[in-house]
Order: C-alpha cells, then sequence, then structure tokens
C-alpha cells in the first residue's frame, strides 16, 4: 500500500536537554519525485534528515524507506547522503576515500573502483595531464572537493539521494553539475530529497515541498498544489525601465500610489526587477492593471500569478518562525 | 560485520601505509639493539686491547718470573684485531744494581711514539712481600692492570709450585686451567634461576604494553577527532552504525600496535642475531652462536603460555583504553580539548603504572593482587607478575574475564559517548553533558 511511497515519515519527534527539535512530524515522499525539504535555519530539517538516516534515534514515531524499517543495512545502503558540512579524509587518496565510503554502502572493492573511474572521468577529475583520483583531498581545490564528496554521494548507485543544503558553498558551475545531477537522477526513477531554505531553487526544481518551521510541519504537497492552495492570485509587474525609472524607484511616483491602494493591493514585494503584488481580497486584476496605466506606467510585464514558495513561506512562517529556531539544531 | 572489516582494513591501511609507521617501526629496533650492543661493544673494545702485552718486564729476582709472566700474557685468549700484529713483552733480566738504570732507560722508550706501553717491574719485594710496580701510558687501564696483576699471580704461583717440587707439567696444567662459569642469582626470596631475567621480562612487557596503548591509543583519538573535524564521520554514520565504526576503528588501530610489536621483536631479533655477531667480531670478541646469547640476552622466560595470555591482555587492554580515548575524542572539537578529555583515562593508565615499583618488589602483595584484577589495570600488572613469579592459572583467568567483562563495559560506553559526541559540534565536553548524552543515546 505504501511501496510506492519512498520516505515514510509518521508522528516523529525529537526532543534534546532544552528544546524539542522536531514535534510530531509526519511527511510521505512518493517514489520518483524530488522533494525539498524547506525551513528556516534551525527549524529542524537537519534532525530530520539525521533520522531519517539512523543517525540519531527519534523519540517518539516510526520511519520507513521504500517500506521498510529504516534502519536496516540493505536499505541503508540504496540511501545516499550529502551532509550540509562536508569534508573527506584530509590525508587519504582520493580514489581510496571513495572506495573505503562505497564499500561502506556494501559495493564490492572490484565493483567500486570502476564505477569511481567512470565518475572521475565524468567530472573530469582523470584527465590526460593529471589524475587526480591518485592525488590525496589536502591536494584538491575546494571545487574539486565538493566533486568528490558528490561522488561520494552517488557511487553506489542510492534509489534515495538526500541532500542537505547542497547549493551551500558550491560555486555556479558545481551548482549547475548538481541540478543537472538530480534531474538526471528523477530521469531515471531515483527519488531525491532535499532541505533547503533558498525558495527559488525548491521551486525551480521540486515536485513537492514540506515547509517545517520550530520542529513542525508548517504545510507539504505538490509545489502547484501549494502554491494554488494559499487561494489567492498574485501579479507580477515589471516596468519598462526609461532612464530614471526603474521598477525600484516607481514605488515613489503614481505608481507608488497606486500599489499603495489597501483596496486593491494587500502587500507587495519590492523583487527590484519586479514587483510580486498580492491582490487584496475581492479586487480585480483589471482594475489595477487599468489604474496603473492611468498613473502613467509603462508596463513590460503584467501577469497573474500563483504566489511564489518564498511568499508563503514568509507568510506561513513568518520572522518569528525564523527567530526561535535560530539556536537549536538544523 | 562486513562494515566492521571495511573500517578496520581503511583505519589499518591508512596507520600502516603513514610514513611515521615506517619510521618507528625501524626505530625502535635499532634502538633497542643499540641499547644492548653499544655497552658489550664499549667492553670488547677495551677487553681486546693487547697493550698490556705491549710492555718491557724488568725481572731481577733472577728467579725466571719474569719469562713465566711473559708466558702467561702469551697465553691470553684475547684475540687481536685482524691484520695487527700481536706483540710480545720483551723480558729484560737484570741485576738488582742496573735495575734503575733499566727503569730509565725503559721510561725514555716508552715516551717515544709507537714503542712500548709500559714496564713492569718484579724485584726481591716481590718475591718477599708480593709487591709489584708498573709504570706506563695505560696505568690508569683498569682492564690492563688487572691483567698483569693475575698474570704475575700466575706466574708467582707457577714459581712457588717449583719450588715444593711439583713437576713442570703439572705446574703448566694448572697455569693453563680455564673455567667458564654459569652465573645464578638467589635473592630474599629464595628464587634461583632466571632471576634478573624475570625482572626484565615482565617490566618489559608492562612497559610495550603501556608504550603500545598511550601511542595508539592516541592514534584512535586523534582519528575519530579528524572525522570529526573534517565533518566526514557524518557521512561514515549514515552508513555504519557508530557502534561498528567505533568497534572497526579499535580493532584496526589494535591490529596495527601488534603488527608494530612483531616487526619490533622479529627485527630486533634480526638484528641481535645477524649484526650484533657482526659488530662484536669487528670489535674483536669471538662469537659463537647467536648474537644475542652472546649478549647474555635471551627469551628464556618467556613461554608460550605467557605469550599467549600478553596478547590476549594487550588486545583487551587496548580495547578498553583506546575504545575510551575515541570517546573521548568524540567529545572535542580541538586537540588541546581532546589532550583534556583524554586526561581522566590517561590517569587510569598512568596510575596503574605508578604501582609497578610495588609489584616488582612483591609481586604477591595486596596491591599486586588487586591490581592483577582490576580491568583497568589487570593488562599491565598481571603479565609482569606472571613474569616475575608464578601465578596460578585460575587467577590468570578470573583476571581475563574480568577484563574482558571491563571491556564489554568500556566499549558500550564509549559507543554511547561516541554516538552523540561524533554530532556534538562547537560546545565543550562536560560531565553532565556526557551524561546526558549517554541517557539519550
Amino acid at each position: 500500500m505504501h511501496n510506492d511511497l519512498a520516505i515514510d515519515i509518521r508522528g516523529v519527534t525529537k526532543r534534546y536537554e532544552e528544546h524539542v527539535a522536531v514535534r510530531d512530524l509526519s511527511l510521505q515522499v512518493p517514489r520518483g519525485t524530488v522533494y525539498g525539504l524547506l525551513g528556516p535555519n534551525g527549524a529542524g530539517k537537519t534532525t530530520t534528515i539525521r533520522m531519517l538516516l539512523d543517525i540519531i534515534a527519534p523519540d517518539a514515531g516510526s520511519i520507513a524507506i521504500f517500506g521498510r524499517p529504516h534502519h536496516e543495512a540493505e536499505i541503508l545502503n540504496r540511501v545516499g547522503y550529502l551532509p550540509e558540512e562536508r569534508g573527506l579524509y584530509r590525508k587519504m587518496q582520493v580514489r581510496r576515500v571513495l572506495r573505503f565510503l562505497a564499500e561502506l554502502k556494501g559495493l564490492k572493492a572490484a565493483e567500486a573502483d570502476a564505477r569511481i573511474n567512470d565518475w572521475l572521468k565524468r567530472f573530469g577529475l582523470t584527465t590526460a595531464e593529471r589524475d587526480w583520483g591518485n592525488a590525496k583531498i589536502d591536494e584538491l581545490s575546494r571545487g574539486m572537493q565538493q566533486k568528490v564528496q558528490f561522488i561520494a554521494t552517488l557511487v553506489h548507485e542510492p534509489d534515495l539521494v538526500i541532500l542537505d543544503e547542497p547549493f551551500s558553498g558550491l560555486d555556479p558551475i558545481n551548482a549547475q553539475a548538481l541540478k543537472d545531477a538530480v534531474l538526471d537522477l528523477k530521469k531515471r526513477g531515483k527519488t531525491v530529497v532535499f532541505s533547503t531554505h533558498v525558495m527559488e531553487n525548491a521551486e525551480r526544481m521540486c515536485d513537492a515541498v514540506c515547509i517545517i518551521a520550530r520542529g513542525e510541519k508548517v504545510l507539504d504537497g505538490q509545489v502547484t498544489d501549494v502554491r494554488s492552495s494559499s487561494g489567492r492570485r498574485n501579479v507580477a509587474l515589471a516596468l519598462v525601465p526609461n532612464g530614471t525609472s526603474s521598477a525600484g524607484r516607481a514605488s515613489d511616483n503614481g505608481v507608488g500610489h497606486v500599489l499603495r491602494d489597501t483596496r486593491l493591493v494587500n502587500r507587495f514585494d519590492d523583487n527590484n526587477r519586479y514587483f510580486e503584488i498580492e491582490l487584496a481580497a475581492g479586487a480585480d486584476a483589471q482594475e489595477l492593471l487599468h489604474r496603473l496605466i492611468d498613473a502613467g506606467a509603462s508596463i513590460e510585464r503584467f501577469e497573474l500569478v500563483l504566489p511564489s514558495l518564498h511568499q508563503i513561506f514568509i507568510e506561513r512562517v513568518g520572522a518569528q518562525g525564523v527567530e526561535a529556531g535560530m539556536s537549536g539544531h538544523g | 560485520m562486513d562494515k566492521f572489516w571495511v573500517v578496520a582494513k581503511r583505519e589499518y591501511l591508512e596507520r600502516v601505509r603513514s610514513r611515521w609507521f615506517v619510521v618507528m617501526t625501524l626505530f625502535v629496533p635499532v634502538f633497542i639493539t643499540a641499547i644492548f650492543l653499544i655497552p658489550a661493544w664499549v667492553t670488547a673494545r677495551s677487553a681486546a686491547s693487547v697493550s698490556s702485552r705491549n710492555i718491557v718486564i724488568l725481572d731481577a729476582t733472577g728467579t725466571g718470573l719474569g719469562k713465566r709472566v711473559s708466558d702467561v700474557l702469551m697465553r691470553d685468549s684475547t684475540p687481536v684485531r685482524r691484520g695487527a700484529q700481536p706483540p710480545a713483552p720483551q723480558v729484560r733480566e737484570v741485576s738488582a744494581s742496573s735495575l734503575a738504570a733499566a727503569e730509565d732507560s725503559a721510561t725514555h722508550e716508552v715516551m717515544r711514539p709507537n714503542s712500548i706501553v709500559g714496564y713492569l717491574v718484579l724485584d726481591d719485594s716481590t718475591l718477599s712481600t708480593r709487591r709489584i710496580r708498573y709504570a706506563g701510558r695505560n696505568a690508569s687501564s683498569i682492564v690492563d692492570t688487572d691483567k698483569l696483576k693475575s698474570a704475575v699471580r700466575q706466574a708467582f704461583t707457577g714459581v712457588m709450585l717449583q719450588r715444593e717440587g711439583v713437576k713442570p707439567e703439572t705446574i703448566a696444567l694448572i697455569s693453563n686451567l680455564s673455567l667458564s662459569m654459569s652465573q645464578t642469582r638467589i635473592d630474599e626470596r629464595g628464587r634461583g634461576g632466571s632471576g634478573q631475567a624475570a625482572i626484565f621480562l615482565g617490566v618489559g612487557i608492562g612497559i610495550l604494553l603501556l608504550m603500545s596503548i598511550i601511542f595508539h591509543g592516541q592514534n584512535v583519538l586523534r582519528g575519530v577527532l579528524e572525522e570529526k573535524s573534517t565533518r566526514v564521520a557524518e557521512v561514515v554514520i549514515s552508513s555504519i552504525k557508530p557502534e561498528m565504526l567505533l568497534a572497526g576503528k579499535v580493532a584496526g588501530a589494535g591490529a596495527v600496535g601488534l603488527t608494530q610489536q612483531v616487526l619490533w621483536i622479529a627485527i630486533s631479533a634480526y638484528l641481535m642475531t645477524n649484526l650484533a655477531p657482526l659488530v662484536l667480531k669487528s670489535a674483536g670478541v669471538p662469537v659463537s652462536g647467536g648474537g644475542a646469547s652472546a649478549l647474555g640476552f635471551s627469551f628464556g622466560g618467556l613461554t608460550i603460555g605467557l605469550f599467549v595470555v600478553v596478547v590476549l591482555y594487550f588486545l583487551f587492554g587496548f580495547v578498553f583504553y583506546a575504545s575510551l580515548l575515541a570517546a573521548a575524542g568524540s567529545m572535542v572539537n580541538s586537540e588541546q580539548d581532546a589532550q583534556q578529555a583524554a586526561m581522566p583515562v590517561m590517569y587510569l593508565l598512568i596510575g596503574s603504572w605508578l604501582f609497578v615499583n610495588s609489584v616488582i618488589v612483591n609481586p604477591t602483595g595486596t596491591i599486586a593482587k588487586v591490581l592483577s584484577w582490576l580491568p583497568f589495570s589487570s593488562p599491565i600488572i598481571m603479565p609482569m607478575r606472571m613474569g616475575l613469579s608464578p601465578v596460578g592459572w585460575p587467577s590468570v583467568v578470573g583476571s581475563l574475564a574480568v577484563c574482558a567483562l571491563g571491556c564489554v563495559f568500556a566499549v558500550w560506553l564509549a559507543a554511547r559517548i561516541y554516538r552523540v559526541g561524533m554530532l556534538m559540534y562547537g560546545k565543550k565536553p562536560s560531565l553532565a553533558g556526557v551524561g546526558n548524552g549517554v541517557r539519550y543515546a
């Protein structure tokens, strides 16, 4: 019945001495999806991931991976994990580190070696001039170390890949490589769960998300459902930059006056290149468009959109949620 | 269990490949051999001195005593370095009145370079009051003067025996009599035989265990700290239970310790049996049999039973201390804090060592008995006690069993601390924190 679920977390709670890191959390991740675990720093994302990986034990609740208890060795062998804090044995040769980590996932040394060679080639770590596989981790640049770490996560062909804040600290090229790799994994039917507090990444890549704050689930579901479930309509508005009047300065003139009309606009968010405008209850988007034109705005873009994850996040979690969890574990 | 081996294998190979392992493995046997060899070599060098023969004997006794002394000195079995001509003493029979002049001229000879090193005076007072005089460049050499005294004593005995009418063949037989002596020590406890060797063996084993536990135990601590500070621990722990990781690390490091000890013993034995004779031969000492026995060193006291017990105690002791040190390493974030956290564990170890003296003095006393039952001290004290005096097998087996139980407890405690400690960053360790860790793990 739940065998189509990659992850099934039910009623999980984790208490520390002074605070509750995760409280009665339940979430289901279908197989073959890219799933985002969203939340401010200290919301309980890392604690949840660690419990998922049986690194720490929950005080209450149950966790299943692919329909089996998550602590079974065969199950953990099918999971790949990239922690937020990354690092490898500094004095060890790249190949030996990778072989060690692959063997820890139940791979035989010979098979591991073959796959490691493939991966090193794929990430450009073995070239005609230099085989970085024989170098010590210490001798690698930061970007190369990130690649090695990423190979370590994927070398055993995991069915479930868990990435904790995968984009933090990545240069744009490695970030792109990671994004491509995640989508490649999805194409091959793998399940990817990643945590982030950067909503744009989640919005671009995730099929479904779960927002948690203060150790509790705020909402979860398909990204499109989440965005439309708020029942609100938003308008993305961009103005033609004509010398002095950029979007940023527009709020000072007539346009600003329109946007501050609470009968039309609930609130607006200046994203620099465009405004994200939340319409007031019962307000008509067309009326807003007319008023803006009347106010002399040169409109480049006027689009009815679903509220962004970022907006929903800010609205549902609020500044308070961010503050409350800051002191605790991730 | 497969993953346990993966961890142990990595731990073992990475350590054995390290430059430090190679350096330490070679250095210690060379050092130990040097400790045994240098004193022996120095002794051999001075014993091989032939300067006691390169002398003039001024014989004013008129009894042929000088000739006899010369004969005795020539019979000295001390071999001469290859290529060197063995010098023979020059005997000058002089009258009592010309003795002073002869001494003068001998003095001048000694002062010339590449000449004789000294002269021996035998005169009437030698016969009446047993006095002899020697003057020479080596007058302060105890070995040389002892040789001269002994030669004169032998020669004198010959003269006296001749006077008593003993046949010359009998005198020759008596003079050539050489003895070999085996020395046996008896002390206040009445033990004979390998007294010195037993203490050496017992203390040696104790030091070896102590050094290995400290050295390789600290290595485990440093390894844990590295995994924690590089954050590789989190990836590893997502693949293997912390208990298994801890066990694998301790086993790998322990295997490195055992390997190193076996290599130490093997290399030392090789050096002593092969290198030592060469060195001693070059110093002019005749060597028969192995070099180790030439140095008066033997593994005679080390029986198979004791060997097995020593290995078991090493393993238990190592597991006990290394897992606690690993737990200490898991609680901290820096080398300095690590030393602090390791302190309580090291106190247990060093504390046990402080009682070694009283165990050596009285291996059957209460202190020795108690310490050989406590799991934290028995790995060091019990093998030492066994080397010093016989210990009943029931006691050994019982103590090993208690030690094994202690290990189980230490590993259990360490694993719980380790599980929590490995993921605890930024906090300094506190007893309360550790207590909570153990409870919440």
